[in-house]
């Protein structure tokens, strides 16, 4: 499997969907050999993820300093603030030459595995996985948990789109983590729908879901909380949350709205933040870890979601696991799975706020939000989702 | 003429429409007189159903009371749909007039808005029962002497109260948990049962009717042979399909007893079960074949009058029932916490919406009090896209929730205003 390195690491939720979907495989006696790309040394394969099977794993890694939301600028921008010397020599400037030799490396090393299936995660891995499958004569799964459309607001990098195109093509079976990513790729990608599994993101519940009662007992009397979580960027919709949050403020003047996370975005959010004159109301908090993202679902009034295409969201997940009632566009495969939660179309700010203000308002319905949503993780979680993902292996080595 | 050891068929129909709420925003919270209702969206289903259903079932059933001499029907319409009929539907109102003219059609009586004052308030289950047959009365020429609550709403108490509102009959579900095996196609009784004293002065005080009955006999639904035709007339999967009228008479006859009670929702006939299906065929078939076989289409004040004085059997109901859902029982209704805060609340503004005297914002309170709007706010099977679903105009329970808060919220609003302009 060519995959991304895990958490904490990772920045956004491909890399807890590779984490997720390897444990799920493992409980499911699935033996995976990870391939992961890693600015640290190759030679170092104590990957520090404890786990009790973990000699069905087996964890390869490349030396690359690739990032799974990379486009050509970011990379470009990322490589020039490094200053490292001596990777920049390795790759040089340029993203298409990074994933080249990612690529090279990764086949190369992987040549003495013998796998039945060969499994890789969005574009940049792509073509690794079509080299891999063809040296070993294996089928190839490729799964798609975003498109450079999502990524771009429908303004797509045409080199990227192309090789994404391209390598989709290539791949015996395609896993979409939403039917909204499956129909992008039907619509947009000319895929045929029966190649096109879909298969949800799952979320595991580290502990169980937080106790209304004592939640809203120790919530008595504060300022309510409404947060954002994720990159800031153009996808998320971060700018449509402080629109949000300067009407939501006109009804409660008291709340108080925290944005987590960090991206290219970030220094026009905070200008926006003070010609809103949300100064005092709005917290950036920057790149937030786990236990600090925990933290802020528990202490959330609401979570809110209003990205512009999401081909899951896994952050709403998340949220619903620490109770937390939340407001999803309508735009997103999570919104496919949540029952108890408001959708509303990523451009409808009045829509959202009109969620939240009731949300705030109503005892009732936040309560009801809170016990209701989690019931979802008991059977949206990784063991469950892996396990559909064997199947698919299992057909297609019948095949 | 029918032979006696044959039993009648009752046939009844529920005709009801919500008023659906509007998208309402907390920006209309406040600002006076603002509309909760989405007249165009009801205005729009009321016509759809009317051309599906209502129009060309009507038109049907006078063809059949007229063609037939031992065929007879029963409709419960609520006062909400006879308001709508008003608004929207002028011609639908004619055609069950024309039914009326008859003399064959009975007319039942229930709370105008189709609500669940029954199990909320004494008081308002008497005032909108009082409502709703003064409506009958208007407009059909008839006064109801069968009643039948919101959903078959039905317990040993209500069924007390139905008899001091003056009621000699009413309506409920054959429960299987009640039934215990027995048939229901006879009438039965409900137990004796003791109605606190404030409770029968309320009643009196408010009585639909000029006298209470001194009995009153209970008439079940056969969900059985009901749901044949309402559920599953069009299923593929199921054993009867396709269904004949010859082969549902066999059934009936078959069912024997007093009286089969063929009570379903109205739209049945074009709207939940399409005109391609062939239900309409069905029905028109039906009468030839009853005709042929001497079996007689009763009206349930006509059930009972067959009757006559013979003893009946005890129907006992201490947890109340009604012909919602598998439960059999209020939870289509009640039960999640959106649910049961958004009853209470409409419920608790009762004495300042009766204080106010204000005849507008008493229609509109009552119109929140319709049971669909708590209906759409069911999760029970939610995520299994059940019939909560199938029927609720909105996307989702908490959308549902989201505009009967508001308008809630805005209601207590005006109703302060009007306290303090007075």
């Amino acid at each position: 499997m060519f995959g991304w390195e895990y958490p904490p690491k990772h920045s956004g939720g491909l890399g807890v969907a590779c984490q997720g979907l390897v444990r799920g495989l493992l409980k499911h006696n699935v033996q995976v050999t990870l391939v992961l790309p890693s600015l640290v040394d190759a030679g170092d394969d104590d990957i520090q993820i404890l786990h009790p099977t973990t000699e069905l794993l087996n964890t390869i890694k490349v030396m690359s300093d690739l990032q799974p939301y990379d486009s050509t600028l970011s990379y470009l921008s990322r490589r020039t603030s490094i200053g490292d010397d001596s990777l920049s020599e390795l790759y040089g400037p340029d993203l298409g030459a990074a994933v080249e030799r990612y690529t090279a490396l990764s086949v190369e090393m992987t040549k003495n595995t013998n796998p039945d299936v060969v499994h890789c995660h969005d574009w940049m891995t792509l073509e690794a996985g079509i080299r891999a499958a063809r040296h070993h004569r294996k089928p190839l799964i490729a799964h798609v948990h975003a498109t450079e459309l999502d990524r771009t607001h429908f303004q797509p990098n045409e080199w990227i789109s192309s090789r994404e195109r391209r390598g989709l093509m290539q791949a015996d079976r395609i896993v979409a983590v939403s039917h909204y990513t499956k129909n992008m790729l039907i619509k947009h990608y000319g895929i045929p729908a029966d190649r096109i599994a879909v298969v949800h993101n799952g979320h595991d519940a580290h502990r169980s879901p937080v106790s209304p009662a004592i939640l809203s007992a120790s919530r008595h009397g504060k300022s309510p909380l409404i947060l954002f979580l994720g990159r800031m960027t153009l996808q998320k919709n971060p700018w449509q949350f402080l629109e949000i949050a300067s009407h939501v403020r006109h009804y409660r003047p008291d709340a108080q709205f925290v944005m987590a996370g960090d991206g290219p975005m970030l220094p026009e959010l905070i200008d926006r933040a003070c010609t809103l004159g949300l100064q005092d109301q709005v917290v950036f908090t920057g790149k937030v870890n786990n236990r600090e993202a925990m933290a802020l679902y528990e202490a959330a009034d609401c979570f809110v979601m209003p990205s512009v295409s999401e081909p899951f969201g896994l952050v709403a997940l998340e949220a619903i696991a620490h109770g937390t009632p939340v407001i999803v566009s309508k735009q997103s495969g999570v919104s496919e799975v949540l029952d108890h939660a408001f959708k509303v179309d990523y451009w409808d700010t009045a829509k959202m706020t009109d969620c939240i203000v009731t949300i705030l308002r109503e005892q009732p319905l936040a309560q009801q939000l809170r016990s209701e949503a989690p019931r979802l993780l008991q059977r949206l979680n990784w063991k469950n989702q892996a396990y559909k993902i064997k199947s698919l292996y299992q057909n297609l080595i019948q095949s | 003429m029918s032979h006696p050891h044959l039993p009648l068929v009752c046939f009844y129909f529920q005709v009801h429409q919500p008023y659906r709420l509007r998208d309402l925003r907390v920006t209309d919270i406040g600002h006076g007189a603002v509309d909760y209702f989405d007249h165009d969206k009801n205005r729009a289903i009321f016509r759809k159903v009317s051309e599906k259903c209502y129009l060309p079932a009507n038109r049907l059933m006078l063809e059949l009371v007229t063609q037939y001499p031992d065929f007879s029907i029963a409709y419960s319409l609520s006062g909400s749909f006879l308001d709508q009929c008003e608004e929207y539907g002028p011609d639908v109102l004619d055609s069950f007039r024309a039914l009326a003219a008859t003399g064959k059609v009975e007319f039942l009586a229930e709370t105008y808005n189709h609500s669940l004052s029954s199990i909320k308030s004494v008081e308002e289950f008497c005032l909108q029962t009082k409502q709703h047959v003064q409506k009958i009365q208007e407009l059909f020429g008839q006064t109801p002497k069968v009643f039948r609550n919101t959903e078959l709403i039905y317990s040993n108490e209500l069924a007390q109260f139905a008899r001091l509102m003056g009621f000699s009959g009413m309506l409920t579900e054959g429960a299987d948990h009640v039934m215990q095996g027995r048939s229901p196609n006879a009438p039965f009784q409900p137990p004796s049962f003791w109605i606190n004293p404030v409770q029968e002065q309320l009643i009196a005080k408010n009585r639909p009717l000029p006298e209470c009955a001194d009995q009153i006999r209970v008439l079940l639904k056969n969900y059985k042979l009901s749901d044949d035709v309402a559920f599953r007339f069009s299923d593929k999967s199921w054993v009867g399909h396709p269904l004949h009228a010859d082969t549902f008479t066999d059934w009936l006859m078959g069912s024997g007893g007093h009286s089969v009670n063929l009570f379903m929702d109205y739209e049945t006939f074009g709207e939940h079960q399409w005109a391609d299906t062939g239900i309409f065929e069905f029905l028109r078939t039906l009468p030839r074949f009853w005709q042929e076989r001497g079996i007689r289409a009763a009206t349930p004040s006509q059930v009972l009058a067959a009757w006559g004085n013979r003893p009946c059997d005890t129907f006992d109901v201490h947890n109340v029932i009604s012909w919602a859902d598998l439960e059999r029982d209020l939870s289509a209704w009640q039960g999640n916490l959106i649910q049961d805060a958004s009853l209470n609340a409409v419920y608790a503004l009762e004495a300042d919406v009766k204080k106010s005297a204000d005849p507008h914002l008493l229609q509109t309170w009552r119109r929140l009090q319709t049971s669909d709007h708590f209906y759409y706010m069911s999760t029970k099977y939610w995520s299994d896209g059940d019939v909560h679903k199938y029927f609720s105009p909105y996307d989702s329970p908490y959308e549902a929730y989201r505009r009967f808060s508001h308008a809630l919220c805005d209601l207590k609003i005006r109703l302060q205003q009007h306290e303090l302009s007075s």
